[in-house]
């Protein structure tokens, strides 16, 4: 459950450390972001000298959530913090590598390039 | 009376949550002893039990009870003296004693079924190459993915020199898919640096030459088996 002002890690080699969000792409009034949702970021805190930095405004979408995501067969799963890859406008992940192990509902929603770059997945 | 309860098992780092039944059967008439209390636990994916959970430990009337029965009445005895040991020893026993599969899902299929498919996603995989190589991708390669990660069979990996030839590329591959094998493919529709099509078992990326470079998945599924393409989809041979 990730809405404005959550911070939240990223997960992948794009050389950004932490992230807020500042929207959440879908619906007008829609509160809250899960796995697989896409949100507007601001980089709150990034490796230096990089080509991203502090404070610039990115997309991103989220890979885990400490809400635990339900599935149909009632296998719940639940991660350890709150964390997104950074994505351009076209939808290519920022980054090369993925940390973590990555749920399989991303594949369903279009994200299977972010699948493929994962070690794992879940 | 059944309880439920949801528990969060640590597996290498990250969480992995799953469902964990207790069951007292306390019209059982399989126990000859008269037991007050009686615990079994199941997992809803039992691959899990492979697992060895140090971090399992409910024992929420916190009393003299053990916290894991094994079913059985001489597995009963046996157990109750092994109160205090590990629970990886625990499961280490319970493998020995019932062997190491102890159910499976009917909907595992047969070894030979299993290869079928392979060739039929190898077929497949090898079409869609030789599509690729009629637009003149270049550097065309069908990797075998399947030993690496579950989601899919082969993965195909070309290389478009412009944004219109990747939308051919993608237009002609979607419509012989549809068209002979009725398979409609989810991922990018517009034409992307990137541009991915999942058809399920086989995964189509095609990459601008930067791209291609940047993310270098040849790299990261460097463990696959490279596929054999008939010569005409290699590149030309420069002396």
């Amino acid at each position: 459950m990730i809405q404005p002002q959550t911070h939240l890690n990223v997960a992948d080699n794009s050389r950004a450390r932490e992230l807020m969000c500042i929207r959440v792409i879908g619906a007008s009034n829609r509160r809250y972001a899960h796995i697989g949702d896409v949100i507007v970021a601001v980089i709150k805190e990034a490796v230096p000298n990089t080509p991203l930095e502090r404070s610039e405004v990115i997309t991103a979408v989220i890979i885990s959530t400490r809400k635990e995501l339900k599935r149909d067969n009632g296998m719940i799963i639940r991660y350890d913090d709150n964390a997104a890859v950074v994505i351009d406008q076209e939808g290519n992940p920022k980054g090369t590598q993925i940390f973590g192990a990555i749920a399989r509902e991303l594949r369903q929603l279009n994200f299977t390039k972010i699948v493929s770059l994962a070690p794992e997945v879940l | 009376m059944a309880v439920c309860s949801t528990t969060t098992l640590s597996i290498g780092g990250s969480v992995f949550s799953g469902q964990l039944r207790h069951w007292e059967p306390n019209e059982s008439k399989l126990f000859q002893k008269p037991r007050s209390r009686f615990r079994w636990l199941c997992l809803n994916d039992l691959h899990l039990l492979r697992f060895r959970t140090k971090t399992l430990n409910f024992n929420p009337r916190g009393s003299l009870l053990p916290s894991l029965y094994a079913y059985g009445k001489e597995a009963d005895d046996a157990f109750l003296s092994k109160v205090n040991e590990d629970t990886g020893e625990m499961f280490d026993d319970l493998m020995k004693k019932y062997g190491e599969v102890v159910f499976r899902k009917n909907e595992r299929k047969s070894p030979s079924a299993e290869l079928d498919d392979d060739t039929e996603s190898l077929s497949f995989a090898v079409e869609m190459a030789k599509v690729a190589s009629d637009v003149k991708a270049a550097d065309i390669r069908v990797l075998f993915v399947k030993p690496l990660v579950y989601w899919t069979r082969f993965f195909i990996i070309a290389t478009a020199f412009s944004r219109p030839q990747i939308d051919a590329i993608g237009s002609r591959i979607r419509d012989l898919a549809e068209k002979k094998y009725g398979k409609v493919p989810s991922g990018d529709a517009k034409p992307n640096s990137w541009t991915l099509l999942d058809f399920g078992d086989v995964v189509v990326h095609i990459f601008l030459p930067q791209q291609r470079a940047f993310y270098n998945l040849e790299e990261f599924y460097g463990n696959a088996t490279l596929i054999e393409l008939p010569s005409e989809t290699q590149p030309p041979f420069h002396t």
